[in-house]
């Protein structure tokens, strides 16, 4: 029995791994393919999100030239990650862009991979791990940010809840610890030297309350019903915030069942097509994008300059922000278009 | 007679088991260097008495004394401890290890771990030679004879130095021969001031052999039989309370055509064995034969339950060969399986539910189940067949053995069927409900039904037989007319001794 | 109502008690409404593993075809297709699953386990393959939308989703069956006794591939009420996870592992329990970190409950049985 069941075990990952393999062999072919770098691009789980990132990828891919690079969406969060990056190792890569999942569990693993391999760190950062540089957004001015979007929301002040996938994650905890912070107008920490609060914890500030903090596995039932459920604990719940890119939709949704549209307010992150719109709609106020597509765009340029041996695109500090983009109804026409064609490029190169 | 105190002495013993009461106030003395036999129907309480000697249940009541000492035997650990050695009817030898490897299994003369083999093949030659088996110590257990095997399990017991050995059916898979140089063995062991607690239903060995028998009968002391009181009709007088002629009182019925027939069957077991007889009308034809025989298999094809791979059967003239039991039923042929619990009922299910699950599919309207109808065939059927039962919906497991079969006849009886097949009808089941059943038998035989019955006890198939088929090793090696009925004609078929018939 | 339901409805009256204690906004129409909408979806996938469970097998392929079926339907959204036609064929889709799970089981003898384990990972990498594990947005088509996500204001705040008015039709019609019908009857038998039910002369395979067949159905439904109540179908998640939940609310709900028991009540209202006990856990303000702790606990309570109570039981009727007959 149990022979059986490796037997299609096997059977099953060699279809799966022949089939990774012919996905990433159809890239570019136009040139001298011995000179070309090959890298890969490692995202931290499946997200529109990243569908952007690889459209800056594809687009650096093709302006640059010489660099090839294989795109990986890991599924099953942190083991997942690590076995792809594992299988990428033993196929040998010149350079690897990853957003780890877990920065500081994974530091001694992102080590080892740094010590074969270019590894560069995008979207979350692992401080201590020796990768070369990380190129992301400082994830705590974002927050900040995104706390002062909410302020423009509901400038009376109110309680706000908070909805992310993960806490685990550096960049949550950041973007959460920026909210926080700038709610209840607390001085600007120093990005890597962050005291993050705890999360079963109701922080009242002059005029705003952070009530709760709910997280959903990257579960989208559970992303909604989290919504659902805050809505009905908290009836004075003014604004929501949703700190991943699939939770304001979530927002909106629960919203607009409860007959609440307009009346709670939703900040968000990232570009969901969903909260665009409800921004445009008035159902929203804003949103706070990284502009992703710079994210692969420019892991893809960084690893190449390095692989060509110029290593002057590494700043001291180890860090490149790429900043961000504060959207609401006032600019929302000109960044939605950009994003459209961003998304249609990126589509065009597969 | 040794008249000294016995050697073994339980009193007032008692076992229940979910449903059943098993032993009841039972008294048990057994002396040193004696031969004792326990006899009594299936069911009345043999195995349970001897598995509670050997530790592997524990009495709910009464008293074991072993030398005059109370003991409490907890495990079978402790029964080996106090000598008492139990050899189940299945042998429990490991195939694949050699003779002198299953005599010490368990308890291997080791030193740190190591085991002493010079020591292990030693010993055993040795306790082969008291059982008179002329083998080396290396071989196969799988590479022996069921007969051997026997003797390599007495061997086994007397290396943990058993002062009782008690066998349980040891002969009912030995020929004769191998049987004969059993009975000399147990002898020996006698002589060696070992005593045997033998459980046989063959009257005629017990007659031999033993010294002294005790006779159960539904969980309780039936009586006591010493030496010139051992005979034929004692024992079975008190293993059925009453008269053998009053027990199966068949009253024989005109036959009429015959109406089911089989020529030249071949049954998956056994492919290379043709089987070819015809039963009558109202005919009630015994199967006789040894366990493995083929006598089940033999119905289960008839039942489409594995189907033929050859041959042909003809019911009511037509021919059938049913590849399921579906088939089998519904063109008239039913089957009172030999494993109740297993194939014959629904054991969670209730009375109802179980005498209704055949007929549902006659019974229903586009698929929906007819609540009163089905109410209504219950209580009749519990009626009719005097199914102790405090109503129709009471889960068929909390039932009495013999209730139990009378929930799997009824649910037949109401398919009307031209051929009802038995298979051991009345094991493990209460002289009442046995009797019942015997009756049923006989009424339906008069109503016309042909029946087909296969058991294990003589004294049924002596009895409720019209005729009988003796079959061995797949084949009918005998078809005895009731003029020829006798049990040492059986015996001889049985065991694959043609010229007997 | 059997023993089994009554237990279970007791534990869903003590936790909804508990947490309307802790919270009173519990009971607003807006959370009821949730909350029947997110029972009826678990229990719909309850009922149909409950009918594979009955026959003493085992599905855990729920949540892939669920994931399945929502990514086929996002596709052929996206590609314009008819969406009622859509509709038909997903549905005929989930059946020829269930079909070939029920064959491969009775006619190639694989155990239950091991065929639908394939299935998990097989249709998951459908799914993910044939969308190129693209989240979908879902736009939704107009009339089925309200078919499928649809709401039905009774009073207030309270409403009634569609995903409740199918649960209706699926319980209804799944408690005829298995309590009225013949074929109800015999799934209990064979799941009971296989053998016992075989020498009764019932067709056992067949019964057992309509088991499965209506357990991918029912999965396949779940899936298109899953899509449209989240507007959003990701290939490598939706339905994740999903069998688990189906297979705790059908074992909660009175259906035994070892197969032939079942009641559609009880796994409608276990299903229920689930889904409040998430509910709670975020109302009583529990962090969600313990969430699975804290539904593995009671459902584990639950079970070891119900055996003991089993037990009991039994041992009085033997009691009783022995008594009577001395």
């Amino acid at each position: 029995m149990i022979k059986k069941l490796t037997f299609i075990l096997t059977a099953l990952a060699v279809v799966l791994v022949a089939g990774c393999g012919n996905n990433s062999s159809n890239g570019t072919n136009d040139g001298d393919d011995k000179a070309k770098h090959k890298i890969a691009y490692v995202t931290n789980g499946i997200d529109p999100f990243w569908d952007l990132c690889a459209a800056g990828v594809r687009q650096a891919e093709s302006e640059l030239g010489g660099v090839e690079c294989e795109i990986h969406f890991p599924t099953k969060g942190l083991a997942d990650q690590k076995s792809i990056m594992e299988s990428l190792m033993a196929k040998g890569i010149a350079g690897m862009a990853v957003s780890p999942v877990d920065a500081d569990g994974q530091t001694k693993f992102l080590n080892e991979i740094a010590s074969q391999t270019k590894l560069i760190t995008h979207d979350a950062d692992a401080p201590k791990s020796e990768r070369l540089v990380y190129i992301g957004t400082d994830n705590y001015k974002a927050g900040r940010a995104l706390g002062r979007l909410v302020k423009e929301a509901i400038p009376d002040g109110g309680e706000v809840a908070i909805f992310v996938g993960r806490l685990e994650q550096l960049n949550a905890r950041q973007r959460r610890q920026g909210v926080i912070d700038e709610l209840l107008d607390r001085p600007s920490q120093t990005l890597g030297q962050i005291k993050f609060d705890e999360v079963a914890k109701v922080f009242k500030g002059e005029k705003y309350t952070i009530v709760d903090t709910r997280t959903d596995n990257f579960v989208m039932d559970a992303a909604k019903s989290n919504a659902e459920d805050a809505i009905t604990k908290y009836e004075n719940l003014a604004c929501m915030v949703g700190l991943f890119a699939y939770n304001p939709p979530r927002c909106l949704q629960a919203i607009k069942e409860a007959g609440k549209l307009g009346k709670i307010k939703v900040c968000g992150f990232d570009e969901d097509d969903a909260l665009l719109q409800a921004i445009k709609d008035g159902h929203a106020h804003g949103t706070i994008s990284q502009q992703p597509w710079n994210y692969g765009y420019q892991s893809v340029k960084v690893l190449k300059s390095i692989l060509d041996g110029d290593n002057s695109v590494i700043p001291p500090n180890k860090f490149i922000d790429l900043g961000y983009k504060s959207v609401t109804a006032k600019n929302i026409d000109e960044f939605w278009s950009e994003k459209n064609k961003m998304a249609a490029l990126g589509k065009k190169k597969d | 007679m040794p008249k000294e105190p016995p050697l073994l002495e339980a009193s007032s013993i008692g076992k229940q088991f979910p449903g059943v009461r098993a032993l009841h106030n039972v008294n048990l003395t057994l002396f040193q260097g004696e031969i004792l036999s326990l006899v009594g129907e299936n069911g009345a309480g043999k195995s349970t008495m001897m598995k509670l000697l050997a530790g592997i249940h524990l009495p709910d009541d009464g008293a074991i004394k072993l030398n005059g000492d109370l003991v409490e035997i907890t495990n079978v650990r402790e029964a080996q401890k106090y000598g008492i050695a139990l050899i189940h009817q299945e042998l429990n030898l490991s195939d694949n290890l050699d003779i002198a490897a299953n005599i010490f299994l368990g308890n291997e003369p080791h030193k740190n771990g190591v085991m002493d083999h010079n020591r292990i093949h030693r010993e055993s030659a040795q306790f082969l030679k008291r059982v008179g088996l002329e083998f080396p110590t290396d071989t196969l257990v799988a590479d022996l004879t069921i007969g051997h095997q026997q003797l390599v399990e007495i061997s086994k017991a007397l290396s943990v130095d058993a002062r009782i050995i008690i066998m349980d059916e040891p002969t009912s898979s030995l020929s004769q021969k191998e049987s004969k140089k059993l009975f000399e063995v147990i002898r020996g062991l006698k002589s060696q001031g070992i005593s045997i607690i033998y459980i046989s239903h063959r009257l005629g060995e017990v007659i031999d052999l033993s010294d002294r028998v005790s006779v159960l009968r539904d969980g309780e002391n039936a009586g006591e039989l010493v030496g010139d009181e051992i005979t034929h009709d004692a024992m079975v007088k008190l293993m059925v309370g009453r008269d053998l002629s009053q027990f199966y009182n068949r009253t024989v019925t005109a036959l009429g055509e015959k109406i089911f027939e089989v020529k030249g069957l071949r049954t998956p077991p056994y492919p290379d064995n043709e089987i070819s007889f015809s039963v009558r009308s109202g005919e009630i034809l015994g199967i006789a034969g040894l366990v493995g025989a083929g006598r089940t298999e033999l119905l289960q094809t008839i039942f489409g339950i594995t189907p033929a791979v050859g041959g042909s059967m003809k019911l009511n003239g037509k021919e059938l060969m049913p590849k399921s039991s579906l088939e089998a039923i519904d063109s008239g042929i039913v089957l009172a399986p030999e494993d109740r619990k297993r194939h014959g009922l629904i054991l969670e299910m209730n009375v109802r539910e179980n005498t209704s699950l055949a007929r549902l599919s006659r019974d229903q309207k586009v698929g929906i189940i007819d609540f009163n109808n089905e109410y209504e065939l219950a209580e009749k059927t519990i009626k009719e067949l005097k199914i102790k039962t405090p109503h129709s919906s009471q889960v068929v497991q909390y039932l009495s053995g013999g209730n139990q079969q009378k929930v799997v006849l009824g649910k037949w009886l109401s398919m009307n069927p031209s051929l009802l097949l038995l298979d051991e009808p009345t094991r493990g089941i209460d002289i009442g409900s046995k009797q019942e059943i015997y009756k049923l038998m006989e009424e339906l035989a008069a109503s016309g039904v042909a029946v087909i019955f296969v058991s294990s006890e003589m004294e049924e198939v002596l009895g409720m037989a019209d005729r009988v088929l003796v079959m061995h090793e797949g084949a009918v090696t005998g078809d005895l007319s009731r003029e020829q009925l006798n049990e040492e004609a059986v015996m001889q078929l049985a065991t694959g001794n043609k010229a007997a018939a | 109502m059997n023993k089994n339901t009554i237990g279970i409805l007791s534990l869903f009256v003590l936790i909804f008690g508990f947490t309307w204690y802790s919270n009173e906004n519990f009971v607003n129409g807006y959370n009821m409404t949730n909350l029947v909408k997110w029972s009826s979806l678990y229990a719909i996938m309850g009922i149909g593993v409950a009918f594979v469970i009955i026959t003493g097998g085992i599905d855990l392929s729920i949540g892939s075809v669920i994931g399945l079926v929502a990514s086929l339907l996002a596709l052929a959204i996206k590609y314009e297709w008819n969406p009622t036609l859509t509709v038909v064929l997903l549905l005929g889709l989930s059946i020829v699953i269930g079909l070939m799970h029920g064959l491969l089981i009775t006619k190639v003898k694989l155990q239950p386990f091991v065929v639908t384990l394939c299935g998990l990972l097989f249709y998951r990498g459908i799914s993910r393959w044939l969308t190129d594990n693209q989240t979908m947005q879902f736009p939704g088509t107009e009339n089925l939308d309200s078919f499928f996500s649809g709401k039905l204001l009774i009073f207030g705040k309270f409403a009634l989703s569609s995903p409740f008015f199918f649960l209706v039709v699926v319980a209804i019609i799944a408690a005829f069956f298995l309590n009225r019908t013949i074929w109800g009857r015999y799934l209990l038998a064979l799941g009971n006794n296989e053998d016992g039910a075989r020498y009764s002369g019932i067709q056992t395979d067949r019964l057992k591939i309509a088991a499965y067949v209506i357990c991918s159905f029912l999965a396949g439904v779940s899936g298109l009420l899953f899509a449209y109540e989240l507007d959003s179908v990701q290939p490598a998640q939706t339905g994740e996870f999903y069998e688990l939940y189906a297979i705790a609310a059908a074992v909660l709900g009175g259906c035994s592992l070892r197969g032939g028991q079942g009641a559609i009540f009880g796994v409608i209202i276990a299903a229920a329990v689930i889904r409040l006990l998430r509910n709670s856990i975020n109302l009583v303000g529990i962090s969600t970190h313990l969430e699975f702790s804290i539904i593995g606990l009671v459902i584990l309570g639950g079970v070891t409950a119900d055996e003991l109570i089993k037990r009991i039981v039994a041992k009085r009727r033997s009691k009783q049985i022995s008594t009577s007959k001395s």
